[in-house]
């Protein structure tokens, strides 16, 4: 038998999910103890170049209540034509169509290999994808022409019957119609006023036909009523190249002191009020493009005076964000809306200062959208970044699916608890809901409107039987993850995951339970239920919980002698956890006072929808070590590895870091790279930079990069993520009120665990 | 008794102060031209500096110097101006002071009293003035000498380039915004084709300089704006759908700058009359249109063209149909009075920013013409009225497309105000025109016309006795479409008199009857139709009632004396009681009703004449009638003026009648075959079509006079006039015989009843 982390790994290859448990608690109580909770990273569309074309309608479990997927865990008799569900246990003919089924021929549904599998619905209508510009003008000349640039660079990446829309605003907001001939034409709103979808709908006469007198010759053939404002590309291309390069910037004075009028809230209300009512649940996507903070009407984050700042962590703590609140719940609602239609929003920021991404969030959080932070349209992290939306897989399609509904199944011992991710509850009752939620629950089903391959839900469940009676040993749970979504080619796809884990008896064999503990997933399921309490909790009670679930586990699972804390001994698949959660406590995802609520809001929807690598990442950034001395390795991140004759690269997701140690600093100045003599000295400093590019060409979103020395201003952002091993700050303190264990902000790794033990092994804590 | 008679009839032939029996003689109209009767100051070079009667005419010739004595005439005492009148020799001078009079601000003028070299006397308030040194200086010959020569004191009308203490502000560039409504009824009316079409052949011919801005603005449902900035290879329209609190779309680029973007303006202009055409909007959103353009005009001031074909129905000023159309012929008419204030409101709102609002109103169903009206009445604009309106009718198309082209380059004067000043004793009270009264004798005229006129009553508070003359001055002052400040000043001069006969004999009976039409309106609206016409009728009888007390001699039971100089007033009150604006009895829209009111109120005096009395000759032998020579030495032939009555037509002749804007050219079937062929180039009678509109130019004499005579008519107009020309016996005849107001129409009297009607009444 392979390790578990071989079988991790080829789980995750092949149904895209990682459990945090891979064998299963028996019983309610035990369950609880295991202190994480028992669930699962789970990538609904993850890339499979290896998927079999299949172009039937899945075959579904007869009982109404169950309706689950033929699968490969499915009792068959060949014989009677007879397939048992693997969750209710109903004994299903099959469809006449499989008539010639047997052990040998099988279908792909069947086979082991395939307990990921794809479904495209033929009959189901082909629809185009919808893409909606909105286009912020209030920047300068420079921002906007290269914004200009990159839109008109992405009409060429996006499929040619995909329908485009265009809406501009500053103080007005416009509505551009398409396909014009010899004037162009937009509807112009006011920037103050909110509108509803049925509002915009009579105001553009959307749905209202013109009715011509007969005598005025032959009908005219039925115009789709958005047809004005969403065409395809194929047909407005060029017009549309023309009309966004004389795209102006927002025409309206702006007095000395004060920040352009920007309707940042009308726009968007706008541009989701009119996919409301013209394309209600079909697949469609809201790009916004973002040069500032909305200054005037609904959505408003600050007002127009440059003498008062946009709302800091501190001035939201001390309640001081005067248009937070309303703000929020305008664009929580506006969130609401479109992921009810099935639309997503995403959020192209760029400026220096904040944008209000803080109170915007949700729609991107709710939607699936993307949430990109920039200083500059005109810098290549936008313009690579936003190259990279349109990326394309092996068979040149689009890696975006639009429109997705998940559905979870599973066995009777299990109940679903909830889901965190870019989604929305669909709120779909179901007796598999269970009564304590993690995250969104009381659902089976979550939308996703929008999706690519890397996004992940994460997913709890809770196991069902009381200790009493206990699911017998040697039965396996089971779980299928339903994922109906719009394929960027426009076709209606089902991609149905299933999977069983054993149960075991966590009274008598909780090493069995433990064996199967895959940290890694842990520690990313943590940070998301971290950072989804620290999302309405406040952060310190957060980090108690934090500490408090940590020390829990070592308590459940080190190996010690009470009150001996240089006893404690943790196996080695537990023993990068409390690393983990070192780095997540001390990580902006929590630590929110270094950043903008803005940077706060953009990290943490990071977050809430890679995969495990890069969450992970995220978490605990990786440090690579350069020298002379041989290839490059992984050092600690700890100080410690910060050495003259080196040089790091250190990837924390959102920044790429090269460091370069003091004397390479110094023969890099003396340009010994450029004599012959010193080609090994020109190779190590191109081997991280090499290395960083292959990290930039594929990140989502291009990372920042940057290159520093020892004694560089840049510098700060190495030594704030390394563990301050060396620091004369190593001391440290615990207290706090109630006699919860909390840990001051920044100590050390070291002086972490030596405390983490302390209270682990401690018999009072 | 009878000698003594004799003698007087002696007397008052020797004076031209004949009596004119009007039941006795129906042939009332003199066959020449009318003239304005001649003021005599009793000094000849007075006299020929004294103003034209084409500028400023005052409804008697002399004063009477007392009210008692006015009373007594029941004469109304009135003036008429036409201020800015398209003068062809008008002195023009620039000069550091402009010389006025330090207490009532009176220009200099030629009937200031030069009491020695260095002071002058005022006529308005008497105060002596000191004369500034440089006046002595002749800006034009170079030279001092004596005061009399400057052109001031030469010519009663003269205009002042003005130094900067005129001015308020910089003068502003002449800014021309035009509103299109684009409802459907306005889109099937097709006019849309036409005003582009000629916007587009005149944009260069704009009055204005290199700072000229133009813009337009569409409007139906919504507001259609056209941003035209620059580096747009297109115009790009805006449409707002908010008409509910406007706003613009952008603060800049709507009103462009002519000469830099007219390649976008032209672009425009071709595309906009088909662009709506599968829009079927049946709404018209005049009100918000007229907001936004007030919001767009703001910091300029200028001039709005708006262009209405459907009764304005959505936003802030909407309007519901108020006219009962079976009520069009009743004896009372409702609704001559604005339904709400929104119009006049937001003109005065204009007005206080410079903007004035022309309407051209091309309808072919009821538009409020009442309500609407309001936004050119109280910002100083024009109305111009094309009811029922398709461009496919020839001659309407024909006639819009000529009042436009002739509304678009003609003179304008922006951020302009009127004063009229007037000697003491003397008082103005009444105004009637399209302004605002901004003070007691201050008139806020955001644009001024060329072809604009107003009427001003006039009492007298003081006597007179011990003056020989008075005075009215009207100072323009307006910014010139070039950016120039400038002044100009009419100043009218007219003698004092003592008797009640001078007063009669002095009066000015076709300013009277421009005069009492304009006092006719205002008591249609503040009172009633059937009130006005009363008044009307009741003007005649007083006067000649108050005539035959001055002759104190009875008159015959069959005769009913008029003196020569007021023959006509009964004729001209005759037709003004069958005209479009007062008739009652037949059927007439309200619309049209109200725009023949306001016609009333603004038209210069000689087109109003010809509105209420239009001209008729016989054209059929031109060739055979007396000819004078114009400028250009062409011939012009002379026929009479004929009274409009059937009696004056006969069956082998052709009869040209002019109602100012329009021209008909009646036909008989007698009429020789050589007038067919050579004048008219038909071949026979019957070849005249319906559609005729137009004479070709053919090389001989008949075709050539017929011309002459028909472009001497039109060069007094400002825009030369359409014309049909009709078969006696086709179905368009009725168009000529309508006019035939000396006839019975219908149930209203011909002229010959209401001479005897007001026999009856004479006392
Ligand atoms: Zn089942
Ligand atoms: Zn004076």
């Amino acid at each position: 038998m392979a390790t578990y982390e071989e079988y991790i790994q080829q789980n995750e290859d092949r149904d895209g999910i990682r459990f945090t448990w891979n064998v299963w608690p028996s019983s309610r109580i035990e369950a609880t103890r295991l202190v994480v909770p028992l669930g699962c990273l789970y990538q609904p569309i993850k890339e499979r170049q290896d998927l079999p074309p299949i172009q039937y309608d899945p075959v579904l479990c007869t009982r109404n209540n169950c309706r689950a997927i033929l699968n490969p865990l499915c009792q068959v008799d060949y014989r009677a034509k007879l397939w048992v569900c693997n969750f209710c246990f109903q004994r299903n003919p099959f469809p006449p169509q499989y008539a010639a089924i047997s052990e040998q021929h099988q279908p792909a549904e069947l086979m082991p290999m395939f307990s990921t599998i794809e479904y495209t619905i033929t009959r189901a209508q082909c629809l185009p994808p919808i893409y909606l510009l909105v286009v912020d003008t209030c920047m300068d000349e420079e921002e906007l022409g290269a914004l200009k640039d990159s839109l008109q660079m992405s009409l060429s990446l996006l499929p040619p019957t995909a329908l485009i829309g265009l809406i501009t605003f500053g103080k007005m907001v416009q509505v551009h119609e398409l396909g014009t001939e010899g004037c162009s034409k937009s509807y112009v709103f006011r920037g103050t006023k909110d509108l509803t979808a049925k509002q915009i709908q009579e105001m553009l006469g959307i749905g209202k036909v013109a009715v011509a007198q007969p005598q005025r010759g032959a009908p005219q053939a039925p115009i789709p009523p958005a047809s004005r404002f969403l065409q395809p590309i194929s047909k407005c291309d060029m017009s549309l190249t023309d009309l966004i390069g004389e795209l102006q910037r927002d025409p309206w004075p702006v007095g000395q002191g004060k920040r352009p009028l920007r309707s940042t809230g009308a726009a968007l209300s706008i541009a989701i009020g009119l996919l409301e009512c013209t394309y209600a649940n079909t697949g469609a996507r809201v790009m916004m493009f973002l040069g500032g903070p909305c200054s005037q009407g609904p959505g408003q984050v600050v007002n127009d005076d440059l003498k008062q700042p946009i709302r800091s962590h501190h001035d939201i703590q001390k309640d001081n964000a005067k248009y937070m609140k309303k703000a929020i719940k305008h664009y929580e609602g506006l969130a609401m809306r479109a992921a009810t239609n099935g639309h997503c929003v995403d959020i192209y920021s760029c400026a220096l200062d904040q944008t209000g991404l803080m109170e915007m969030k949700q729609c991107c959080n709710s939607t699936g959208g993307h949430m990109v932070m920039g200083d500059s349209f005109n810098s290549s992290l936008f313009k690579q970044t936003f190259q990279r939306v349109f990326a394309r897989d092996a068979k040149n399609e689009l890696k975006m699916a639009f429109n997705a509904t998940l559905e979870v199944k599973c066995s009777r011992e299990l109940k679903v608890q909830g889901g965190i991710g870019s989604c929305v509850s669909l709120n779909v009752k179901s007796p598999l809901v269970s009564d304590t939620e993690i995250g969104m629950g009381n659902t089976v089903q979550w939308k996703m409107c929008t999706l690519t391959p890397s996004a992940t839900i994460a997913l709890f469940f809770e196991v069902v039987n009381q200790h009493s009676a206990p699911i017998p040993q040697g039965g396996r749970g089971c779980i299928q993850f339903i994922t109906q979504y719009q394929h960027s080619s426009g076709q209606r796809r089902i991609r149905v995951t299933t999977i069983a884990r054993n149960w075991a008896d966590a009274t008598a064999n909780i090493h069995h339970i433990s064996a199967g503990f895959d940290q890694e997933a842990a520690a990313v399921l943590m940070a998301r239920m971290a950072v989804y309490r620290a999302e309405t909790d406040e952060s310190p009670d957060v980090l108690r919980w934090v500490d408090r679930m940590l020390i829990r586990l070592c308590q459940k699972f080190g190996e010690y002698n009470k009150d001996d804390p240089n006893s404690f001994r943790l196996s080695e698949n537990f023993s990068l956890y409390p690393q983990f959660m070192y780095h997540l406590r001390r990580s902006q995802f929590l630590q929110v006072f270094n950043n903008s609520p803005d940077e706060t809001s953009f990290y943490r929807h990071m977050l809430m929808r890679e995969d495990l690598t890069q969450s992970l990442i995220m978490i605990q950034p990786i440090l690579y070590s350069y020298s002379f001395n041989g290839p490059p390795e992984p050092v600690l991140l700890d100080t410690s590895s910060i050495q003259p004759d080196r040089i790091l690269l250190m990837d924390t997701f959102f920044q790429i870091l090269i460091f370069h140690g003091e004397t390479i600093a110094q023969w890099r100045n003396l340009k010994y790279q450029d004599m012959p003599e010193y080609e090994n000295f020109r190779q190590l400093l191109q081997a991280p930079v090499d290395d960083a590019q292959e990290i930039l060409q594929t990140r989502f979103p291009m990372p920042r990069y940057i290159d520093t020395e020892q004694g560089g201003s840049q510098a700060r952002f190495l030594l704030s993520k390394v563990n301050p091993s060396q620091t004369h700050n190593n001391m440290y303190a615990y207290g706090g009120d109630g006699g919860a264990p909390v840990l001051t902000d920044d100590v050390s790794l070291q002086v972490f665990m030596d405390h983490l033990k302390k209270l682990a092994v401690s018999s009072t804590a | 008794y009878q000698q003594n008679s004799v003698t007087q009839s002696g007397f008052n032939k020797l004076w031209g102060h004949d009596h004119f029996d009007l039941l006795q003689n129906p042939n009332v109209l003199p066959p020449e031209k009318v003239a304005p009767p001649k003021v005599y100051l009793g000094n000849e070079l007075l006299d020929s500096a004294n103003c034209s009667p084409e500028v400023f005419r005052c409804t008697m010739t002399k004063i009477p110097e007392s009210n008692s004595l006015l009373q007594k005439s029941r004469l109304p005492l009135g003036i008429l101006i036409h201020p800015f009148k398209d003068l062809t020799h008008l002195p023009v001078i620039q000069c550091n002071v402009i010389v006025r009079c330090r207490a009532c601000r009176t220009y200099i003028n030629p009937f200031v009293y030069f009491i020695d070299t260095k002071r002058w006397k005022c006529n308005l308030c008497y105060r002596v003035n000191e004369l500034p040194e440089e006046f002595q200086f002749d800006p034009v010959s170079k030279t001092y000498g004596d005061p009399t020569r400057r052109p001031e004191i030469k010519s009663s009308t003269i205009e002042y380039i003005a130094p900067a203490e005129y001015m308020l502000r910089p003068p502003q560039p002449a800014v021309y915004l035009f509103l299109f409504d684009i409802s459907r009824l306005a889109i099937e009316s097709g006019y849309l084709q036409s005003a582009c079409a000629v916007l587009l052949e005149e944009l260069k011919s704009l009055p204005g300089d290199a700072r000229t801005q133009v813009g337009i603005l569409a409007y139906d449902s919504a507001l259609h704006f056209f941003g035209l900035g620059e580096g747009l290879s297109q115009p790009h329209e805006m449409t707002v759908l908010e008409i509910d609190d406007i706003f613009l779309p952008c603060p800049d680029n709507l009103l462009v700058n002519l000469k830099d973007r007219i390649d976008l303006l032209t672009d425009l202009l071709t595309q906009l009359p088909t662009r709506y055409n599968n829009s079927y909007d049946n709404n018209s959103a005049l009100g918000a249109a007229l907001q936004a353009a007030h919001k767009m005009m703001g910091a300029t001031g200028g001039r709005v063209s708006v262009f209405q074909a459907s009764l304005p129905n959505v936003g802030p000023g909407a309007l519901v149909p108020r006219e009962d159309p079976s009520q069009r012929a009743s004896t009372e008419v409702q609704h001559l009075n604005p339904a709400n204030d929104f119009y006049k409101r937001l003109a005065l709102e204009c007005s206080g920013q410079q903007i004035a609002v022309d309407l051209f109103v091309l309808n072919s169903q009821y538009v409020d013409m009442a309500t609407i009206s309001g936004i050119s009445r109280f910002s100083g604009g024009c109305i111009h009225h094309f009811p029922l309106f398709k461009a496919s009718r020839v001659l309407q198309n024909e006639r819009f497309e000529r009042c436009f082209r002739r509304y678009l380059v003609r003179k304008i004067g922006f951020e302009a105000v009127m004063r009229i000043r007037c000697t003491r004793g003397l008082s103005i009270h009444t105004f009637h025109g399209n302004f605002f009264v901004r003070s007691t004798d201050l008139l806020s005229l955001p644009n001024v016309s060329p072809d604009a006129a107003f009427g001003m009553q006039v009492s007298i508070d003081e006597t007179l006795s011990d003056v020989q003359s008075v005075c009215f001055q009207a100072a323009l002052l307006y910014t010139s479409s070039k950016g120039e400040r400038r002044i100009r000043v009419h100043t009218l001069c007219l003698p004092v008199c003592a008797t009640l006969s001078d007063v009669i004999n002095a009066a000015d009976q076709q300013c009277i009857v421009g005069l009492l039409a304009k006092m006719a309106v205002d008591r249609s609206m503040q009172s009633s139709l059937s009130d006005a016409r009363e008044a009307f009728i009741n003007v005649a009888i007083d006067i000649l009632s108050s005539y035959k007390m001055s002759l104190n001699m009875a008159e015959g039971p069959t005769s009913l004396l008029a003196p020569p100089c007021l023959r006509l007033l009964p004729l001209y009150i005759s037709a003004l009681l069958k005209s479009t604006a007062f008739r009652t009895g037949t059927c007439t829209r309200l619309d049209d009703r109200v725009k023949a009111m306001i016609d009333m109120k603004t038209k210069p005096l000689g087109h109003l004449i010809q509105m209420i009395y239009p001209d008729l000759y016989p054209v059929h032998n031109l060739e055979e009638q007396p000819i004078v020579l114009n400028s250009e030495e062409e011939p012009i032939p002379q026929p009479p003026h004929l009274q409009l009555t059937a009696r004056c037509l006969d069956s082998k002749g052709a009869f040209l009648m002019d109602t100012g804007e329009h021209m008909i050219l009646l036909v008989a079937p007698g009429v020789s075959p050589m007038f067919l062929s050579e004048a008219l180039g038909v071949r026979d009678y019957m070849s005249i079509t319906d559609e005729m509109y137009e004479l070709p130019v053919l090389d001989n004499l008949h075709n050539q006079r017929l011309h002459q005579f028909i472009n001497f008519l039109n060069d007094e107009k400002p825009a030369a006039a359409t014309l049909h020309v009709i078969r006696d016996n086709s179905p368009n005849r009725i168009e000529f015989y309508e006019r035939l107001i000396e006839d019975r129409v219908e149930n209203a009297l011909s002229y010959h009843e209401f001479m005897q009607h007001l026999k009856t009444q004479v006392k």
